[in-house]
């Protein structure tokens, strides 16, 4: 017997974590080349894109009023939506949820005996699992769309949301044609296949009875549809057959045609990343232009009907923490900026018919069932995402507050509880042992700190590490950093510098963030340092855990509280509203993003308006005095040769342009190489976890070669990057030693 | 104004894969243009124009093998089609053609070659501006129309591969 292969199909539906891994090991096994090769072409060519727009933030802008708009008015919509489709002559109908969407096309198609009905691609009648009911009912249902041309003839379900079949490279798809369709036909290019493909379709197309499409928006002014494509399967498929049925969810309505004009070009690029794509048609059906008799069947007449799908919309958009999910316009953006998305494609991170960090909200909403919603843990938080929404959802907040719902629909084990007695947790909320052990790293740690001789010796004695791996899923093959035996806040408490500035009163507030406090003390010493240096007079804070590690695993109350300690604590220290400076990009980002959800408004906008991130402060406010950077930093006392390649940490990069930091490095006189990854895969937790710790390792491949390719061409650099995931990261897959630039700056003093 | 829009939709017309030519405004120009680029193939389609006027595809319609009314079987096998674009989109590279009333919507879609002639003065400079214009409030004028920009083009089967199910070359004539 053969070893038995995983499926697609088997493990699309991720209602448990051992289905989530099945998937992921598929993913990583037969499907990652293709797609890591497809998703990062997409990725670059939209960044491209997006630069060439002229008016990119001010159409995201107007594309997100005009969804929120929509999406608030939706009953009057769906009303005028109704009476314009009558009123052109076409027929309307409102399908509460799958099945009774099913049904009403199953009727239409028996009313006009369809024998054979051609696709285009449609992800909502993906969701509706349309093609089982119509074939159980004899009609041949043919996909058009090349990519649901390969999934039909593999039986396998989406693995992207633009490009379902992104997981198959040339190769296999040749494989599969020669298997299915026996030919002998040359099918070793994509020439070829395409040639095979078209001139099969072509003949579906003209022989059809009757034609389903999607629709990018509907408008419900005239009952006009917005279709965006490049092969012209949906154009064929609207104006060859008689009878054409469009199907739709009610978040793609909008009020009138004038509204799809943002969505035009901003869909384009941040779809395919072209100006836009080959075809974009604006049509208001029934069309006019009479019906060709192609089937020799004689004169027909044209019909239309358009289906609205609620299917958990509704539901949706009464959720006030979920509902943005519906502003989505489906153009993958977040799904080619998603590191662990470009290892793994839909069948790893997604589910039946959506996949990604949207997706989650979306089977969660759509099959009502929240436990589908489970790949969502492969969600970082690293939010590089957010950045690349052209309706800027907040993606990873969704899957926050998916993984927040999941833990609470699961009963808190004695474990758990036993955990949060032992740490002293301030919220006893429901999580697993694992979620609390990392949402609680300032425990943890300063567990550890107290005890370090001890707690390090216990990290080398044999059967811990299977112990941890056993109890907490840390898995075995991740280094560990030892404790250091003072934290950082112990370390700058005996500086006599630190008294002295004390009592000149400080101009700048250094934030103690626990990873750089207990991971990272001498980093911290090194930042004050540079700080000093420039003439600053600092003051170090408490070091007080700011609700990242508890965010990143779905605690949102556990979070909340500790935001909340932490600003009242700040509101104190601070109360002159100082700079407040932050070495760890992640807590940076928490307290300038997160934090916007997390606290009262006033007290987030103090906070926003005095944190910033240690480097950029230096920089700009060297520029500001006018100093010249290059009389505090030496480049001389550098002893290699002054070049580095530096990786910007992604949730840094959803608040701050680093390049203000790379500029500052190459005022000092640095050879600056930037990685182009959008994460490094370490990601706080999540690269320690042994469900994750391969799809961690993979995400690093391209940075590692990044880092090789920038070496071969211009000799040693010196490593460098800005979280204390990342340089632990880094240092494991390089085996070399990684700074953080405060540490490269202490250098030059 | 219009020539750097010009000089743009040239830009992008070559990005999409299409290609263009500059063709006088005269009937005559038209015919001999269209004749030159369909070479020996036959038939070619021919959608009436509905915004330029129609005396400029006259002479063409009375060539051999231009069909103005074809039957289905001509559809299937025609290797050229013919049609106007109401408007052009200079940073896209777009033609826009009417396929609401006419045979315009089959003519642009099933041949292999698709000639489009469009009048420069037509050529704005967004998508959205067609959104803006006037005449796009009375929505019989352009009740179904679709923004072309290059042949019908897959990255499914691995490689980009132009010619899918649409036309696998696009030529646009621009009246100046």
């Amino acid at each position: 017997m053969p070893k038995h292969v995983t499926l697609p199909r088997e493990v699309a539906a991720k209602e448990s974590r051992a289905i989530l891994r099945r998937a992921i090991r598929l993913a990583l096994d037969t499907e990652s080349a293709a797609v890591r090769h497809n998703t990062r072409s997409f990725n670059l060519n939209r960044y491209r894109a997006i630069a060439a727009l002229p008016d990119y933030d001010a159409l995201k802008d107007e594309a997100r009023r005009i969804k929120e708009h929509a999406l608030a008015n939706r009953t009057a919509l769906l009303q005028r939506l109704s009476e314009s489709v009558t009123r052109n002559g076409g027929h309307f109908f409102f399908a509460r949820d799958a099945q009774e969407a099913r049904q009403y096309i199953q009727e239409v198609c028996k009313r006009h005996s369809v024998r054979s009905l051609v696709k285009g691609k449609s992800m909502t009648s993906e969701e509706i699992h349309l093609n089982g009911a119509l074939e159980h009912d004899g009609i041949r249902v043919v996909e058009t769309d090349l990519a649901e041309f390969i999934l039909q003839a593999a039986d396998e379900q989406p693995s992207h949301i633009i490009a379902p079949a992104i997981h198959y490279s040339r190769e296999r798809i040749t494989a599969l044609f020669r298997r299915k369709f026996q030919t002998d036909l040359p099918l070793d290019t994509g020439e070829d296949l395409t040639r095979f493909a078209r001139e099969r379709l072509r003949q579906d197309f003209l022989a059809a009875d009757a034609g389903i499409t999607g629709a990018n928006l509907v408008s419900a002014d005239c009952g006009s549809l917005l279709l965006v494509e490049s092969e012209a399967n949906i154009r064929l498929t609207c104006i060859a057959p008689p009878l054409h049925i469009a199907l739709s969810g009610l978040e793609k309505i909008v009020p009138s045609r004038r509204e799809f004009a943002p969505f035009i070009e901003l869909l384009a690029a941040s779809a395919t990343g072209q100006p836009l794509t080959s075809y974009t048609s604006v049509i208001q059906p029934p069309l006019t232009v009479p019906v060709v008799d192609f089937r020799g069947v004689g004169p027909a007449t044209r019909e239309f009907h358009l289906l609205i799908l609620d299917n958990g919309r509704e539901t949706l958009a009464r959720d006030a923490q979920l509902k943005e999910a519906l502003y989505c316009i489906r153009c993958s953006a977040c799904l080619n900026s998603c590191a662990n998305f470009q290892v793994l494609g839909g069948h790893g991170f997604g589910g039946e018919t959506y996949s990604g960090g949207i997706g989650a909200t979306w089977e969660a909403a759509t099959t009502g069932q929240l436990k589908l919603a489970r790949f969502s843990d492969l969600c970082t938080g690293c939010s590089r995402c957010a950045t690349q929404c052209p309706v800027r959802i907040d993606i990873p907040g969704l899957n926050v507050e998916l993984r927040w719902r999941l833990n609470k629909s699961i009963p808190l084990s004695l474990m758990a509880r036993a955990m949060h007695l032992l740490l002293g947790s301030s919220v006893v909320e429901h999580a697993s042992t694992q979620q609390i052990f990392f949402a609680h790293y300032d425990r943890v740690a300063r567990l550890g700190t107290l005890f370090a001789p001890v707690a390090n010796f216990l990290l080398n004695v044999p059967g811990t590490r299977w112990f941890l791996e056993r109890s907490f899923g840390i898995d075995r093959r991740r280094h560990l950093a030892p404790f250091p035996r003072k934290t950082w806040v112990n370390l700058c408490a005996n500086e006599a510098t630190q008294k002295e500035d004390a009592a000149q009163g400080p101009q700048v507030l250094v934030l103690a963030d626990v990873f750089t406090n207990y991971g990272a003390p001498e980093r911290g010493k090194n930042a004050l340092r540079c700080l000093r240096a420039a003439g600053e007079s600092v003051r170090l804070t408490k070091s007080l855990p700011d609700g990242r590690a508890a965010l990143s695993q779905g605690m949102i109350e556990t979070a909340r509280a500790q935001a909340e300690a932490l600003s009242e604590y700040l509101a104190v220290e601070n109360a002159a509203e100082r700079p407040l400076l932050v070495v760890e990009p992640s807590v940076l980002a928490m307290i300038l993003r997160e934090y916007r959800k997390l606290l009262p408004a006033e007290a987030f906008r103090k906070l926003q308006n005095s944190t910033m991130d240690l480097v950029q402060f230096l920089a700009r406010h060297l520029a500001e005095q006018g100093s010249d950077p290059c009389a505090i930093f030496d480049i001389r006392k550098f002893a290699p040769r002054p070049r580095v390649f530096y990786h910007a940490h992604c949730q840094q990069r959803a608040v701050s342009d680093p390049s203000i930091t790379v500029d500052f490095l190459r005022r000092l006189g640095f050879e600056v190489t930037c990685s182009q990854v959008e994460c490094c895969g370490m990601a706080g937790s999540f690269g320690y976890k042994k469900d994750f710790y391969d799809v961690s390792q993979a995400v690093s491949e391209e940075l590692v070669e990044q880092w090789k390719a920038a070496e071969n061409a211009m000799g040693p650099h010196t490593l460098l990057a800005s979280g204390v995931s990342c340089v632990e990261q880094l240092q494991g897959a390089t085996g070399r030693a990684v700074l953080h630039p405060v540490e490269l700056l202490a250098k030059l003093l | 104004m219009q020539q750097s829009h010009l000089k743009q939709f040239r830009e992008q017309v070559s990005a999409t894969g299409a290609t263009m030519e500059l063709v006088a405004r005269s009937p005559e120009a038209v015919r001999d243009a269209v004749l030159a680029r369909a070479s020996t193939n036959r038939p070619i389609l021919i959608a009436e124009p509905r915004y330029l006027s129609p005396d400029y595809f006259r002479p063409l319609r009375s060539e051999e093998g231009v069909l103005t009314s074809p039957y289905a079987e001509d559809y299937r096998s025609a290797p050229v089609g013919v049609t106007e674009a109401f408007a052009a989109v200079a940073r896209t590279g777009s033609v826009c053609v009417d396929i609401g009333a006419d045979i315009a919507g089959y003519v642009s879609l099933l041949p292999r070659l698709h000639i489009v002639v469009v009048d420069v003065d037509r050529l704005v400079s967004r998508p959205s501006d067609l959104f803006r214009l006037e005449q796009f409030a009375r929505p019989t004028y352009h009740r179904s129309f679709v923004f072309i920009s290059g042949p019908s083009a897959t990255a499914d089967m691995g490689p980009l591969v132009r010619g899918v199910h649409g036309p696998h070359e696009l030529h646009i004539m621009v009246f100046c």
